[in-house]
């Protein structure tokens, strides 16, 4: 990288951007150097990681165009941002004055396409935003991360996003259908809608999951379904272990069936949402929606499959719709989880997995036999999957430990990342994948040529294609030298 | 919650079993802020023995875990078959006689209001049942230093401020909303090592004479539940454009109001 003087950054940043734009109070700073990874450090008002030069907000293609041929010619590193709820370090700014450029003023929806069953949105649209707006016709996009109230569409492409719904919609990248993005050399790409392709690559998934390391999303489109709530067929059942839930998962998927919602929890993970009803006990959550013979058709035939397997319980659905319907997690949610988080001392962090159905079982175990022997100060270590294909499925870690004896600072290196590191290492020795939906971030890059294997060389050669100069969000996907 | 949302049974009880049960805020900063204080004493190397008791069903069982977890030395639940809602004088006799007798306790830390109708009176009935004295809004408890073994300081929020007394114990401590006061988390070890301790069943009839649960519940009768109303008065302002609309909330509502 060149050293160009921040003060020389920031009065070129203005020049380009109006003063309007360009952020450079300490806080927002400090605040913008990380994300969800370090938020134990930030809670207790520690910072570690080097300051962005300054926070700029871009409203349209052209700005965010010259603003990359900018920082390419001079060598500045670009944080690419819209809705800020990244959990595994994509936001932190590895590199000293680097530009975090914020899409979220990029709002607007541009069309919403009932006949063809398009929505087409600026970067900086919150999901909830658009989902609210479908439904009010009586459409949806089928997705709903945990962060839907939070993340915007740019940054739920970037990261290859998944919602709970995904068994039946798909992740973010059967979601969308055309895009647009800019890359560091100025060059704005645009990939038009069509209903499918055959000629070459598809170079959409260039674009889908790289996290700000390739280019800045502009624009996406995304499919709408009809939305029909009424028709959801909502199944709960308890059982005694997670290998029969797998065994179930996998036997409805192969069986052809699409719902919804297909979901395991182990005993621990159950607890912190049914211990009404489920003590002690596995949670198993189905659910097919759409048209209502097909829905009750799903229904009927995953209730005959359960049905088979002496130790599943059925439960009333009203005991899991109360969770059902407060699955995501808004502004005042994060607000109360930091309050509690410096109260107590206590910390939750997640890492999914995902692998096929001869392998998750395993993975799943060894994984928690480990953490539970070999971490110190764990409050709970368990984990749902919550993701189920044809091949396979997910695995979705969540632990939670008493920071105790050390700095906050320390939290990551004591706690976090050796965590991270048993269910990393044990899932791609097992031959799964190591980050499925939350994206590789800073803390899972020093694994990705294991992840990738002899298939690196692709990966590798893209970055080298489209960021010669390596300036889009270093450190992040590919591990910085 | 709005009233939708719920639905009240012939017996006028919401029911809640559909949901997680939580530890309401005020028990559990009552019982962070026992354990605070146990950790203080823990350190001047003083003695203490910990008792967490509820009136309450089953459900109750899991929350009663987490505090032998947690290294209470006793976990208790009295049980009872009586609808005890708006009957604090009934719960508040049981765990003064419990207090007293069973378990000779000389400090008694309550969160200011649980179950259903208690109107945060439940801890002043404990006090005035043992004969104790009673501080309200508690936000810390400390021990005052080695020097001063048998009191205790206890500081409390009080109208426009902070009131910080050293008093002596046997006494009730009625905790309200006090800050940072999240219940501490048990790591899996202490679940194991502490967790798997009973919890001692007590009948409520042994601890209330009849005398007592006949009066309270002559005193009240439930006769119907309703939503409190949240609404706030609202009017649309109409116009064209952002100016219309400034001029018309000017000329209908603030400009009276500015004279």
């Amino acid at each position: 990288m060149l050293s160009v003087p921040k003060e020389k950054i920031i009065e070129s940043l203005v020049e380009m951007l109006g003063e309007e734009n360009v952020v450079t109070d300490e806080q927002v700073l400090k605040d913008s150097s990380v994300d969800r990874f370090r938020r134990f450090e930030e809670i207790h008002g520690y910072y570690t990681q080097p300051l962005p030069a300054a926070v700029v907000y871009v409203h349209n293609k052209e700005e965010v165009a010259s603003l990359l041929k900018y920082a390419g010619d001079n060598r500045i590193n670009v944080v690419p941002r819209t809705g800020d709820s990244a959990t595994e370090g994509g936001l932190e700014t590895a590199v000293e004055n680097s530009i975090v450029v914020d899409g979220s003023g990029m709002n607007q929806i541009v069309s919403i396409d009932p006949y063809n069953m398009l929505a087409t949105c600026q970067c900086g649209v919150p999901l909830q935003t658009l989902e609210d707006q479908l439904r009010e016709q009586g459409y949806t996009t089928g997705h709903s991360p945990q962060s839907k109230p939070l993340a915007q569409m740019g940054g739920l492409v970037a990261t290859r996003s998944i919602g709970q719904f995904s068994t039946l919609y798909g992740g973010i990248e059967d979601m969308v259908v055309g895009l647009e993005a800019v890359f560091p050399n100025g060059e704005i790409a645009w990939i038009k809608s069509v209903p499918r392709r055959a000629a070459g690559p598809d170079i959409r998934h260039v674009v889908i999951g790289n996290e700000g390391a390739l280019c800045y999303i502009t624009e996406v489109t995304v499919k709408i379904h009809k939305f029909m709530p009424e028709n959801n067929y909502l199944l709960g059942y308890t059982l005694d272990n997670m290998k029969t839930g797998f065994e179930i998962l996998r036997e409805i998927m192969v069986s052809g069936y699409k719902p919804s919602v297909a979901r395991l929890y182990d005993v621990e993970d159950g607890a912190q949402h049914f211990s009404h009803f489920a003590e002690g006990k596995c949670v198993l959550i189905l659910m097919a929606e759409g048209p209502k013979p097909l829905a009750e058709a799903t229904g009927k035939a995953m209730e005959e499959i359960v049905e088979q397997y002496e130790e599943c319980e059925k439960v009333e659905p009203r005991l899991i719709q109360v969770w059902f319907d407060n699955l995501n997690w808004d502004v005042s949610k994060v607000a109360e989880e930091r309050e509690e988080i410096y109260a107590t001392k206590n910390i939750s962090n997640t890492t999914e997995v995902s692998a096929t159905w001869d392998k998750i079982y395993d993975i799943y175990k060894v994984c928690v036999e480990r953490i539970r022997n070999e971490i110190p100060d764990i409050t709970l270590i368990g984990g749902h999957s919550s993701h189920s294909y044809l091949n396979g499925t997910n695995m979705y870690f969540v632990y939670f430990y008493n920071v105790v004896d050390c700095s906050p600072k320390e939290e990551i290196s004591k706690y976090h990342l050796p965590i991270k590191k048993i269910i990393v290492e044990e899932t791609i020795k097992a031959g799964g994948s190591m980050c499925h939906h939350h994206g590789v971030g800073k803390h899972r890059s020093a694994w990705i040529k294991d992840e990738y294997g002899s298939s690196y060389y692709i990966l590798e050669t893209l970055k080298r294609a489209f960021d010669p100069e390596g300036i889009m969000n270093k450190g992040t996907i590919y591990p910085d030298k | 919650m709005p009233g939708s949302d719920w639905a009240a049974d012939d017996h006028f009880r919401v029911e809640t079993g559909y949901v997680k049960t939580m530890l309401n805020p005020y028990d559990e900063s009552a019982l962070e802020l026992t354990l605070k204080y146990a950790d203080q004493l823990k350190k001047a190397d003083r003695a203490f023995h910990l008792t967490a008791i509820t009136v309450d069903g089953k459900q109750a069982d899991t929350h009663l875990k987490t505090l032998a977890a947690l290294r209470f030395d006793k976990i208790v639940r009295m049980e009872n078959s009586y609808d005890l809602r708006f009957m604090p004088e009934v719960i508040a006799a049981a765990l003064a006689t419990f207090a007293r007798e069973s378990e000779k306790a000389d400090l008694v830390v309550m969160g200011c209001q649980g179950g259903v109708g208690d109107n945060a009176k439940t801890p002043l009935l404990v006090a005035e049942n043992l004969g104790w004295s009673c501080i309200t809004q508690v936000t810390a408890i400390e021990p005052p230093g080695a020097a001063a073994e048998k009191y205790l300081k206890v500081i409390s929020a009080v109208d426009g401020g902070v009131l910080e007394q050293t008093v002596t114990p046997p006494m009730v401590l009625s905790v309200g909303n006090a800050p940072g006061t999240y219940l501490r988390v048990p790591t899996l070890k202490d679940k194991v090592e502490h967790g798997k301790k009973p919890v001692e069943l007590l009948d409520i009839n042994e601890f209330v004479i009849g005398s007592v649960m006949e009066e309270a519940s002559q005193n009240l009768r439930l006769k119907g539940l309703a939503p409190v109303s949240h609404q706030r008065e609202s009017r649309v302002i109409e116009g064209e454009n952002p100016a219309q609309k400034a001029k018309s909330l000017y000329e209908s509502y603030l400009k009276r109001r500015l004279k």
